[in-house]
């Protein structure tokens, strides 16, 4: 029961967020503890060091963590660190991993997580007419785009996977595995960092997001808006001049 | 030295008393810098920004003026080196009033500076040991020193002369004559680092050319003769100081060249800019022909360059340059024509466009207009006042009160070669 | 006084006559009052006028000493200690706002560098808008440390970009490109300074000691990015705007008539966080890092994309790369 409050609350706050895009200046906020989080606490370096040893382990870090800092955007925040896969993962080199890079742990923004609440283990059929009936907010823009059906990315007999087209499976943390395959070279900027962004500061271990946390994988577009105010010339003016 | 305190009480009583149409004239010099003081308090108060500036230019009226002030005040040194070196007779009597000159443009020139500052009160910061003046790498700090020193030197060696000839002494040559040497060059040093500091910045290639010194130099040897000629024109009216022809021929023989120096540069910049036009000659573009709706500086600009060459066309005659109805519009015609084109039509148009390409156009407010005029009334107020405590002490009519409680001592003529001026030329008592 | 009640009347004139008045006791009463009174209004007047506050004697005191001192670059430790602390206290005292204003040192060993993907910027401004926020920009003058320029697809001449646009961003066939103070490493504007208030700190960024500036403005006509702002007025942030965690050479408060500039959030970035800018932009347009370490974001940057910077040809290495997807 604790279970699904916790997730309901973070579907509260997650979907928000996810059908908004990753605009935040800060990092992720978490309203309440994030899944798995009653795991110990480890530092940045056990982090670092656990995850070059074994792919996929959990800790939890403080990310941001200037000591004192109380200011705008100062928050600490917490994320889950999982390292990149090696398999068809992102490297600097080809299939091997040089840096570790810590990933935000996607799946539980996911608005309606965990997949098996609904989809009790057993394959469903998976039909565009059929979206509609639980997945309202989903609008398959790049779908249409791509030819795709449900089934070219989402594993019919375990819905809370993606589907490769080598036939593995990734998890919903791993949308790079997914996304790289066409859009390779995007994925391989985002694991040299001149893609996407970093959640905590310039030094040090990169904690980054995955492909899904910015891009709707359904509408990756980012949307149109109004900008920011232009910049106006303001000359021969008092102190009491309004502009 | 005892004659200092008496030297020092006449000349404030020389420029302190005259006839009604002086104290109109000091008067109404007096009411502009009223009023550009407090258009300066405005300005001091709220900021840079009541003026018409703004980041895009950044610069104005002020730096404008302060350009083609620096080229009045250098040029005063045209008169003195044929003066004292060469010994020339014509120019030996004019030459204080030169001096005068350059006193008075230079002071104007440290004014434009102090009001274009936006932290004024923070100006000792430039001093040397107690600030931190970034010599020699900033072409502004060769600016301050070299402005202070050339108004250091046009003051001191005038004084020392004066003082002499005001305690019937003779000023020993080879006491001033080195200074004299140094003060020429530096007179051309002076307004070379004003170029300078316009040229060096890659930023703004309307200036970074190499012809801009010499541009400099030539408008400033056109225009600084033209006002001492006027100058001159007016003190012969208005005095018995004798100034010859020869002083006025050959002023105006500097002025002509320098003048047609200065039209060759300008047909020279016109045929870099316009024959193949570039990137870098939008700033051009705009000064001359506008860019689009933006052609606030059209009108001035071809305004002056008429005036220009009317005026260095009519000098070039040389029964009209001999005549002084002719000599005289013609110098304040040149004069006019050198500030637009060395003023507004050099800073100004630098800015524009931006180094991103935005045009930001530049009018002067009402206080930028104020203070400029404020500053000019200053500076002619300290020339009238110069010239009228040197000219009696020149003439001979006022001598130290001191001199007459001793008499054994003898007026010593002045110990010099030349020929007295009366000797060769009648004196025009008009 | 009268001595009509003593009978005796008093011989004229002479020290007498003021000597030996006699007075009864209800008029040496009121003489004595309105002695006293008048005494007390003389001493009062003739007493020092202390209709100062110790507050407002202590800002006087503050602002003077603020006044006389002397080139930051050039201060000892315990001067810059000392500066800092009277600064703090005056915005205590001013404004009532409590701020830390750091003077944290460059790291070792760190140079940054900034690249700018003009594939993924799409005009939002939202640099601009946390640049803003972060750096206690007049609010009153719009002090804009970036300009962000709307350029035709094909054409990469800043000069025809348009930086004014106002409408839904991103424009079909259009592309934005970004600007601000690119800390170049060879900066003209810290050679033409003639005070010496502007210089290139050893971690790259190009700082400003606000009260060392006379406001001359050679800097700016120097800059070829057209970088640097100046207080043309007094700057005016609402006290509940203000940004309290400031550095020395950064986003601490100026005055009318200085020169001020993008300073790669000084205050963040000293202190391992993104600047504002970076942190802000929700396409992940901008990429900030250490350029002497080699497996910074910004490294990866310069190595794999074709990279290129404005004004190449002027030398004045600014720091500050465009790339596209």
């Amino acid at each position: 029961m604790s279970g699904a409050r916790t997730a309901c609350v973070m579907a509260c706050v997650a979907a928000s967020w996810f059908l908004s895009g990753c605009q935040e200046r800060e990092g992720p906020v978490w309203e309440s503890a994030p899944p798995g989080a009653g795991k110990a606490t480890i530092d940045s370096a056990t982090a670092a060091v656990n995850a070059t040893r074994e792919p996929g382990v959990l800790g939890s870090v403080q990310a941001a963590p200037v000591a004192g800092w109380s200011g705008p955007g100062g928050r600490a925040f917490e994320v889950d660190l999982r390292t990149a896969s090696s398999e068809t993962g992102p490297s600097r080199k080809f299939g091997t991993i040089t840096l570790p890079i810590a990933l935000r742990n996607h799946a539980a923004s996911l608005s309606q997580y965990p997949c098996t609440s609904c989809h009790a283990g057993r394959a469903i059929v998976m039909t565009e007419k059929r979206i509609g009936d639980a997945h309202q907010n989903i609008k398959p823009v790049h779908p249409k785009q791509t030819g795709a059906e449900c089934a070219t990315c989402h594993a019919a007999e375990n819905v809370a996977q993606l589907a490769l087209v080598n036939g593995k499976r990734a998890t919903m943390d791993e949308s790079y595995r997914l996304c790289g395959q066409c859009h390779f070279s995007q994925v391989n900027a985002w694991a040299g960092g001149g893609h996407g962004k970093r959640l905590d500061g310039w030094q040090g271990r990169r904690i980054v997001m995955a492909c899904t946390d910015c891009h709707d994988p359904h509408d990756p577009a980012v949307k149109p808006r109004i900008p920011f105010r232009a910049p106006q010339i303001l000359r021969t003016r008092r102190p009491d001049d309004e502009h | 030295m005892e004659h200092l305190k008496p030297f020092l009480l006449n000349g404030f009583r020389a420029a302190t008393t005259g006839g009604r149409r002086y104290h109109v004239w000091m008067g109404s010099l007096t009411a502009i810098m009223l009023v550009g003081a407090y258009a300066y308090w405005q300005q001091f108060q709220y900021g840079l920004g009541v003026t018409g500036m703004s980041d895009h230019v950044s610069w104005g009226l002020y730096i404008s003026n302060f350009t083609f002030l620096v080229g009045l005040a250098a040029a005063a040194m045209m008169l003195v080196m044929p003066a004292y070196v060469l010994e020339d007779v014509d120019f030996g009597k004019a030459v204080l009033i030169a001096e005068g000159v350059a006193v008075g443009a230079l002071l104007m020139c440290l004014a434009f500076v102090v009001v274009d500052i936006g932290n004024p009160l923070a100006g000792w910061h430039l001093m040397p040991v107690i600030g931190h003046l970034n010599w020699p790498r900033s072409l502004l700090a060769w600016d301050v020193l070299v402005l202070n020193g050339y108004l250091a030197l046009n003051l001191l060696i005038p004084a020392y002369i004066l003082y002499h000839h005001y305690t019937g002494r003779a000023p020993e040559k080879r006491k001033y004559l080195p200074w004299i040497y140094l003060a020429v060059m530096w007179a051309v040093s002076i307004h070379l680092v004003t170029a300078f500091l316009l040229a060096g910045l890659p930023a703004r290639p309307f200036w970074n050319t190499a012809l801009l010194g010499p541009r400099f130099l030539a408008s400033a040897f056109t225009a600084g003769p033209a006002f001492v000629i006027v100058l001159l024109w007016f003190v012969r009216k208005e005095t018995n100081y004798p100034i010859s022809d020869g002083a006025f021929s050959k002023l105006a023989l500097i002025t002509t060249v320098a003048a047609q120096i200065n039209l060759v540069m300008l047909l020279s910049e016109l045929f870099f800019e316009f024959y193949w036009p570039t990137h870098h000659g939008i700033s051009a573009k705009y000064l001359f022909f506008g860019i689009g709706s933006h052609r606030k500086l059209v009108p001035w600009i071809w305004t002056a360059i008429s005036l220009n060459v009317l005026a260095t066309g009519s000098l070039m005659i040389h029964p009209l340059r001999r005549n002084p109805k002719f000599l005289m519009p013609a110098c304040v015609t040149l004069f006019v024509a050198i500030w637009i084109e060395k003023g507004m039509g050099l800073v100004i148009p630098g800015f524009i466009p931006s180094p991103l390409g935005e045009i930001v156009e530049y009018t002067p407010s009402w206080v930028e207009l104020c203070v400029t005029a404020g500053i000019w009334a200053m500076g002619l107020f300290v020339l009238t006042a110069l010239v009228r405590v040197a000219l009696p002490i020149e003439l001979g009519e006022v001598r130290s009160p001191l001199l007459d409680l001793d008499p054994g001592k003898r007026i010593v003529r002045p110990r010099t070669t030349r020929p007295r001026y009366e000797d060769v030329r009648p004196v025009r008592t008009r | 006084m009268s001595t009509e009640r003593d009978g005796a009347p008093p011989a004229p004139g002479g020290k007498n006559t003021v000597l030996q008045k006699s007075v009864d006791r209800r008029a040496a009463l009121s003489l004595l009052l309105g002695g006293a009174v008048a005494g007390a209004q003389a001493l009062g007047a003739c007493a020092p006028v202390s209709a100062e506050t110790d507050e407002e004697k202590e800002l006087k005191l503050l602002a003077w000493r603020e006044y006389i001192k002397g080139n930051y670059r050039y201060m000892t430790e315990e001067e810059r200690a000392e500066t800092i602390a009277r600064l703090e206290r005056l915005a205590k005292l001013k404004r009532g706002l409590d701020v830390t204003i750091q003077d944290t040192g460059p790291q070792p060993g760190v140079l940054y560098g900034y690249a700018f993907n003009i594939s993924r910027c799409k005009g939002f401004r939202s640099c601009v808008e946390a640049c803003i926020n972060e750096n206690n920009l007049d609010r009153r003058a719009a002090t804009q440390y970036i300009r962000i320029f709307e350029m035709r697809d094909g054409e990469v001449d800043l000069e025809l970009g348009d930086a004014t646009f106002q409408r839904e961003v991103p424009a079909e066939g259009h592309f934005y490109l970004g600007t601000q103070c690119f800390q170049c490493d060879d900066p003209p504007c810290t050679r033409v300074c003639p005070v010496g208030a502007t210089w290139r700190e050893e971690d790259g960024i190009v700082v400003i000691d606000y009260d060392w500036c006379i406001g001359c403005r050679y800097c700016m006509a120097a800059c070829p990015y057209w970088a640097r702002r100046f207080n043309w007025s007094e700057p005016d942030v609402p006290a509940q705007d203000v940004n309290p965690n400031q550095h020395y050479l950064g986003n601490r408060a100026r005055k009318k008539g200085v020169v001020e500039k993008c300073h790669f959030c000084i205050h963040r970035t000293r202190q391992g966080r993104l600047p504002a800018c970076a942190e802000a932009c929700p396409t992940g347009a901008r990429v900030f890092g250490n350029l002497l370490d080699p497996d910074s974001e910004i490294r990866w940057v310069l190595a794999n994309k074709k990279v290129f910077r404005l004004k190449e040809d002027l030398k004045t290495e600014p720091k500050f790369w465009y790339f596209s997807d």
